[in-house]
């Protein structure tokens, strides 16, 4: 074990020198006892002189210039295998349930390739999500990658706990959780429903929260990937993983980038932003021997959707789902908004010829509406043709149904929340857009399940 | 920045609409002026007609020589005529005639003709598949009595010939600048004023009562009918003139908040792109 000592410490960066022909490999942990315990750094360059620049992945409290450093010869390793089930772990794999200790065979160094082109698969089977607006919109695949886009408080999270909900819990094999850089609360409230849901004993949670340093938010991301790619490629599995949130990834490595020596590029972020998204991106990925389905929330920095960090991640995504604050500030939840949401399999050939023409004829009318909403804030609706008029009626009766009630907001709401089977959803927009319900008012669309649901209430309302 | 290219080019597009709101609302109110004028100006003469027209009628007179515009029949088809204007941008005021004219028309438990007047209208009552006598357009602003004669000749004859047995006029009464209320009003057989038997006129005819129903009979219906299409104009253009003062109002209102976002993302950008510069050569530095 190469022994070194640490020569500049700014912040989360830390500069270490080693003697001249020992000096550790990039990415292999370094660690140093201090009094206040271990800390653990990885190695990010190496440096003129012998040193090595590394970013640490526990806070620096406490941490001396000349304090000894010890290469352990290996990146960070972490506990893999059907033992990490059911617990909750920080970013090196330490547990951070009361549950002692974790006694894995097996441990996996966190920095991986992602699987070769030939391994890899592109599965077309849609998966439902219960969710009208995501299974009209945006259909997701079975194996496939779908982000939650959306500004601060537009419901994410809630999507992200919901989709958990249903699917997971629908869902027969395991999951894997990963918090990065979002609320401690929030790590907690999970686990706890986890529990109380009973899946807990499938799933693996691992959380590098808003409190902890930068280097754990640029790492926990992979090291709850490397859980799943076990399961993926060693029991050959189907996993989901789920990320909440994915932005806060690529925000940790604007924060100690420019701390490593990096000069920073557009809008401040990292010169390598897109090679750091690739290498998390990529690894998420389905092979022919099992799957990741994967469900990341996006984090949108002011509402502009051309943000760099933000950009980045688009590509890599089969699925889009846009949230947007003004149907939020209506009220509409989940606030997708149907005009920005996509998906790479709303194609006749996957969900079949009525779904891809209900959902491509109710974004043309939300369109229309949106083209004339000028002429009405400016002429008045009278000065509309009865078509016109007849579209924008139809229009807000389809954004109204594309509003639900959802089972983890029940809480907030006090409505239960519910579950829409595609078909159904398909059947109501489709009777919507075909004028069937273009009697019943508008309130009647708001916050229900299935169309039925909508003509009970409108029934309720008349009385 | 994309965006600020997106926010600047809506402006534009509200300016230019409020350039054209503001003229068409103009234009309108110097119409306006004179058809109020022409409108009310008939109004007198109008109403004067049809009192002395209703005593007339209520005169008693044998079944066998009524004039036949005065015949009562059982109703088996009516005919409407529906004045409304030529042009839109008007605010509500041809959707709510039209829709008056309309619900009417589905009320009825008879066989109903349209005869209609004005292209709002026109092309409003074509959707519905139901029988239009005849259509009128493109009178003008100030059409003459002339103008308006075949659309009166049209229901006289229809009426005379027993081929519908009621009239009805749906037109836009002028109420105000501000106000104008969508009316149906009963044309044939003229209605029989309440013979007042208080002012008990007696009227003399020379040479005789047929001579003179004759002619003033038709003269009354045509006059009828050019009046209404008088007031429709003049709720036209006044009705126009209040929904364009709005919608330049309106239009105003959304440039001030455009120019406001416009204002905010051209300030960012310049932020951003400052921020890159100052960060990037401190780097370099």
């Amino acid at each position: 074990m190469a022994k070194g000592k640490v020569i500049q410490v700014i912040g989360t960066v830390v500069d270490v020198e080693f003697p001249a022909n020992q000096l550790p490999a990039l990415y292999n942990a370094i660690e140093i006892n201090t009094d206040s315990g271990k800390i653990v750094l990885e190695v990010e360059s190496h440096l003129p002189n012998n040193w090595i620049r590394c970013v640490s992945l526990s806070p620096t409290e406490g941490l001396q210039r000349g304090a000894e450093a010890i290469d352990t010869g290996a990146p960070v390793k972490v506990p893999v295998g059907k033992v990490t089930l059911g617990r909750l772990f920080n970013v090196l794999g330490d547990p951070l349930d009361d549950l002692g200790e974790v006694k894995a065979e097996d441990r996996w160094v966190i920095h991986r390739s992602p699987p070769p082109f030939e391994d890899q698969s592109k599965t077309t089977q849609t998966l439902e999500t219960g969710l009208k607006a995501l299974d009209l919109i945006t259909p997701f695949t079975k194996g496939g990658k779908v982000g939650a886009y959306g500004g601060a408080g537009v419901g994410k999270t809630v999507i992200i706990q919901e989709l958990i909900r249903n699917i997971a819990s629908e869902h027969g094999g395991y999951s894997v959780f990963t918090g990065i850089g979002e609320r401690s609360r929030e790590g907690n409230d999970l686990w706890n429903e986890m529990k109380a849901s009973g899946v807990l004993g499938k799933t693996v949670m691992v959380f590098g929260q808003m409190n902890e340093p930068p280097g754990v938010r640029l790492r926990v991301g992979l090291t709850g990937l490397t859980m799943a790619e076990y399961f993926r490629d060693t029991q050959h599995m189907d996993v989901l993983l789920f990320i909440d949130n994915i932005y806060r990834y690529t925000l940790a490595g604007m924060e100690v980038s420019a701390l490593l020596g990096r000069m920073p590029s557009a809008v401040g972020y990292q010169p390598t932003l897109s090679t750091e998204v690739g290498d998390l991106e990529e690894r998420i990925t389905s092979t022919k021997s099992g799957s990741i389905t994967s469900f990341q929330a996006v984090y949108v920095p002011a509402d502009d959707y051309t943000d760099p960090g933000v950009a980045t991640t688009f590509g890599h995504l089969d699925a889009v789902v846009a949230l947007d604050r003004s149907i939020a500030a209506q009220g509409l939840y989940p606030a997708v908004d149907p005009l920005t949401s996509s998906s790479r399999i709303l194609d006749p050939r996957v969900v079949g010829e009525e779904h891809y023409n209900v959902a491509i004829r109710v974004k043309q009318v939300l369109q229309r509406y949106k083209d004339l909403q000028d002429i009405i804030s400016i002429l008045g609706i009278e000065e509309l043709s009865e078509e016109d008029r007849l579209t924008v009626a139809r229009a807000r009766r389809i954004q109204r149904f594309l509003s639900q009630p959802m089972f983890v907001s029940e809480v907030f709401t006090g409505r239960p929340g519910k579950y829409v089977p595609m078909k159904e959803t398909v059947r109501g927009f489709k009777e919507i857009l075909e004028g069937k319900h273009d009697t019943l008012p508008e309130q009647a669309f708001f916050m229900v399940g299935t169309i039925d649901e909508a003509v009970e209430a409108a029934k309720k309302l008349q009385q | 920045m994309a965006n600020t290219r997106a926010i600047r080019r809506r402006i534009k597009g509200v300016q230019n609409t409020a350039k054209i709101t503001k003229a068409m609302e103009m234009i309108a109110s110097s119409k306006m002026r004179k058809a109020q004028e022409r409108g009310l100006a008939g109004r007198p003469y109008s109403e004067k007609i049809k009192q002395v027209i209703a005593d007339v009628a209520a005169l008693p007179q044998s079944e066998s020589d009524l004039h036949p515009l005065l015949k009562r029949r059982p109703v088996k088809k009516i005919a409407v005529i529906h004045i409304t204007p030529d042009r839109g941008l008007s605010g509500g005021l041809d959707s709510n005639l039209n829709r008056k004219a309309a619900s009417f028309m589905l009320q009825q438990q008879v066989l109903v003709s349209m005869v209609l007047v004005g292209k709002r209208g026109i092309d409003y009552m074509r959707r519905f598949n139901r029988e239009i006598r005849a259509e009128f357009s493109k009178l003008g602003d100030k059409p003459s009595l002339i103008d308006t004669l075949p659309i009166a000749r049209i229901v006289m004859e229809d009426y005379s010939q027993g081929l519908v047995d009621m009239v009805y006029v749906v037109y836009p009464r002028f109420v105000n600048t501000m106000k104008q209320i969508p009316v149906v009003e009963q044309l044939l057989p003229i209605v029989p004023g309440e013979s007042n038997k208080d002012h008990n006129t007696d009227y003399i005819f020379e040479p005789d009562a047929k001579a003179v129903l004759d002619v003033i009979l038709p003269r009354f219906v045509e006059s009828e009918i050019y009046h209404a299409i008088l007031e429709s104009i003049a709720s036209e253009q006044s009705a126009r003139m209040v929904a364009m003062r709005n919608a330049t109002e309106s239009a105003n209102e959304l440039l001030e908040a455009l120019t406001l976002a416009y204002y905010k993302a051209r300030q960012e950008s310049i932020t951003s792109e400052l921020l890159d510069i100052v960060t990037g050569s401190s780097a370099i530095g």
